[in-house]
Order: C-alpha cells, then structure tokens, then sequence
C-alpha cells in the first residue's frame, strides 16, 4: 500500500464515522447464511472443526477445472474430498455418529474410499463438498456430547476418540494444504491452540512409527522440541510398552512444529528434513525416517 | 508490508469458521470501513451496505486475503472503495441514460486497487502540505521516509512521545481538512 493511501487510512480512523448499530448484528446474521461457521463441538475436536472450515472455504472458490484438477494420489480435488468424507464417516461410525453417503459395507478406509468416490462421482462436485461438510459436521455434532476418552477404531488402531479426531485434523490440514497447493492460494496455519494438540498427537505417535517399521528402540528415549507458534517440548520413550521416557533422553530432535506435523503426515521427505539434531544422531536419524509410517493416502 | 501479528491471528480465526473472529474485527474497523465508503459515496444507506458487503466478502472468501502482502485494514479498504467508486459510476451512468447522451464523457480513472482517487490523492497532498511545519515534518518522516516515531524524534530533536502526538495531531487536522472540503 502507498504510503499516501497509509496516511489518508489513518487520519480517517482519526474522524470516526459510525455506522448504525444494527448493522452490527445484521452482519453476524448474514456471514452464516453466507458461509457456514466451524460446527459447534467438544473443546478438543475444535482444532478438526477449524480445518473443517478452512478446507470449505477453500472449496468455496473452486470451478469447474478445480474439480476435475488431480490433487495427489492421482485423485481430483473432487475424490479426495470424498475420500476425505469416507475416513470421517469411518470414525462416525466407530463413535456412533450419523453416517451419510452410500450404505456403509466396509470399514477399511481404503474400500470405503472407493465406494463414497464411486458414489461421489456422479454426483455434481458441489454436492460432494456439501455430502462431506454435511458429514464432518454430524461428527462434530455427534462429538460434543462425549468424553475425549471414549474408544474408537479405525482401520483397526483403537485408540481415544480425541487423539482419532486429531489425527482426522491433521489429514484434512495436510490434504487442504495439497489443494491450496495446487490452486496457488496461500493457506494460513491453523491457530497456535489447535496446532498443539496435534503436535502432541505427532509426538506420542513415534514409538508406533518405529514399530510399524520394524525398528525396536524400547528403553530408549529421544527430546522433541518443535519451534513457531503450537510448538513445545516432548520427552519421548520410543518403546511402545516403557512406562516412561528415560530421565536424560539419547537423542534430540528440534524443528518446525508445522513441518513436524506435516512430516508425520507423509508430506516431506525425512532424508532432507530440516532439524536440528543432537545426542545420538543416527538414533535420531531413524526416528524421523520412520515418522511417516503412519501416513496412509 | 506485511501484516502485523494481530490481523494474521485473527485471518486464522476466520479462515477456521470462528464467527467471534468476524465480530470483533468489525469492531476494530468498521467505522474506517465505513467511513471511506460514505466519502465516495456520500450516502449513509449506500455506504452501509457496502461496509456490510465489504466484511461479508471477507467472511465468505477469507483466502483471497493473503496477509503476506498487507495489512487487512488496506485489504478490506481496497474492496471498500472498489465497491463505492463502482456504485457512483452506475449511478452516473442511470443518471447519463435518463438526460441523454452526453457529448463528453468524462474518462473513468483508473482505481481498481487503490483506496484514493488521483483528485483525492491530490486533496490529502495539498493538506499535508497546508500543515504547520512541525506537523508536516514528522507526518513526512513518518510516512514518507519510512521513520518509526523514535526515529522521528531522533531527526526532529523531540522525544519519541512528542513525536507521536505530533503525528497523532497531524493525522486529526488531515482528517478535519479532507472533511471540510467534502462539504
């Protein structure tokens, strides 16, 4: 902005104009039929309801080439977010939310994937954007009224449904980022609050990826500390079965807590990672290796 | 410039559907919203449904705002006076269809991303330059040359706080100014 327009801004906000009152809630009142706000929720499924709301609002710009554009996993924007809507119904149905789209006959994510695109398919992309929010939000809905502790299951991994949402947060943020990507839009990271619990979830998630990679670092122990806003410090016991981490961890790990997260969710290739490593480099080498043994399509 | 802390927190509040978000930066800048749109328009009704527009918009495609390249109060003032400029025009161009033809029509200026018009810009010059000269120097400094108020009163030989009501008087008289030949 020029600095002549700066100025003339500024000495505006000196001779204040108001507008009537009412405007104020007549505004409010229109931005929801304008845009549907993040769906109302339990505290801990809201950081799921931002990204809910962040990829619609990035849809809500998309046309017709957008659609029909292939994202990644040699999907359109328009079956990944069908896609998106499988998993989300997977864990609605785990929870015992309402479960919308075709007949649900399989729990795999990978077969359900496949039946909601095929049934997405034929349908108008906007309405496979409205089937997914409509989805997503009954699931928020659904969750509000249950403990963060409540036991879910998706594609066999039983787990609290807080860190299951978390997890569908981090899916819905990683896949919003691929189409931002591709549309060349420039996608802000959610808020400092809902961008730690993730990376809590991220943490806690290592001694897994190890295991699912056939790595065993039981009794071993590593630091993990995550910079930028939402970040902090995790002390982390690698063995999926060590009551606790080791009192002074082997090795280190300090990074971006945005590239962390992403990491864990397959974006990023750890051989090029940037970290800061300390301790027990190699130690510290294979735990970012096999970060994203977790990160299915 | 880009923009400061506060308006990329509150961008992410918006971006994530949070309602409370659109609320309260209605409250940090819908009297200057409004204000830009009732000086080019010179119409309460007009410019509060352009003020309205202007957050909607916003609410609606919160992504075309990209806080890496300005702040939101310049983003949404663009919108604000690209949507006021457009409605004169129109309302021009009824008035133009219901008199007849003219022989000379005046040619449209071009300020599709700015929030002054080449005439306007001239007026808020012309003030500056009527300002006394404690006033117009730290205002000059200040915007400018690019000078933080410490910096201002480096230069001026004042204390930074003098600097700053220097400038804070400055911007009171511009605005006194610009209203007054609105009138």
């Amino acid at each position: 902005m020029e600095p002549l327009e700066r100025l003339y801004l500024d000495a505006l906000l000196e001779d204040p104009v108001e507008p009537t009152g009412t405007l104020r809630p007549q505004l409010l009142a229109g931005a929801r039929a304008r845009r549907r706000p993040a769906a109302p929720t339990a505290p801990w499924a809201e950081p799921y309801a931002g990204r809910v709301a962040a990829l619609d609002a990035l849809l809500a710009s998309a046309v017709d080439d957008d659609w029909s554009r292939v994202i990644v996993e040699g999907w359109t924007l328009q079956e990944l977010v069908a896609h998106l809507a499988a998993k989300d119904g997977l864990l609605a149905a785990s929870v015992g939310a309402p479960v919308l789209g075709p007949e649900l006959t399989a729990a795999d994510s990978a077969t359900r994937t496949a039946h909601v695109q095929a049934y997405e398919r034929s349908r108008d992309p906007e309405q496979t954007r409205r089937d997914w929010r409509a989805q997503a939000d009954a699931l928020c809905r659904h969750l509000a009224g249950l403990p963060a502790g409540t036991p879910a299951t998706l594609d066999g991994l039983e787990a609290p449904a807080a860190d299951h949402v978390l997890a569908r947060m981090l899916e819905t943020w990683v896949h919003t980022d691929d189409a931002a990507r591709t549309a060349r839009v420039s996608l802000p990271h959610p808020l400092p609050g809902h961008i730690h619990p993730v990376a809590d979830l991220c943490a806690r998630l290592l001694p897994w990826t190890m295991l699912l990679s056939g790595l065993d670092a039981s009794g071993r122990g590593v630091r993990v500390t995550l910079t930028g806003p939402g970040g902090g410090e995790w002390n982390v016991a690698l063995g999926v079965e060590d009551p606790a981490p080791p009192a002074e961890p082997d090795a280190g790990i300090t990074a971006d807590v945005v590239a962390f997260c992403f990491l864990l969710g397959g974006r990023g290739d750890p051989a090029s990672f940037p970290a800061e490593l300390t301790g027990d480099r190699a130690l510290a080498r294979d735990v970012l290796a096999t970060a994203p043994a977790l990160s299915g399509p | 410039m880009e923009a400061p802390y506060d308006d990329r927190l509150l961008h992410q509040r918006v971006v994530g559907g949070d309602e409370a978000a659109l609320g309260e930066i209605y409250d940090r800048l819908s009297s200057l919203i409004f204000g830009l749109s009732l000086r080019v328009t010179r119409d309460r009704v007009i410019a509060e449904d352009i003020t309205q527009e202007v957050f909607l918009i916003f609410w609606e495609r919160p992504l075309a705002y990209d806080p890496g390249r300005g702040t939101l109060r310049a983003w949404l003032a663009t919108i604000a006076h690209r949507r006021a400029v457009d409605h004169v025009r129109a309302e021009e161009r009824r008035r133009v269809s219901t008199l007849g033809p003219r022989l000379f029509e005046r040619a449209p200026d071009r300020l599709e991303d700015t929030v002054l018009a080449a005439d306007q810009a001239e007026r808020v010059r012309q003030a500056v330059t009527a300002l006394p000269d404690a006033l117009r120097e730290a205002v000059e400094l200040a915007y400018f040359g690019g000078r933080t108020y410490r910096q201002v009163g480096e230069e001026l030989g004042v204390p930074e706080g003098t600097a700053k009501s220097r400038i804070r008087l400055a911007l009171r008289r511009l605005a006194g100014a610009l209203a007054e030949e609105e009138v």
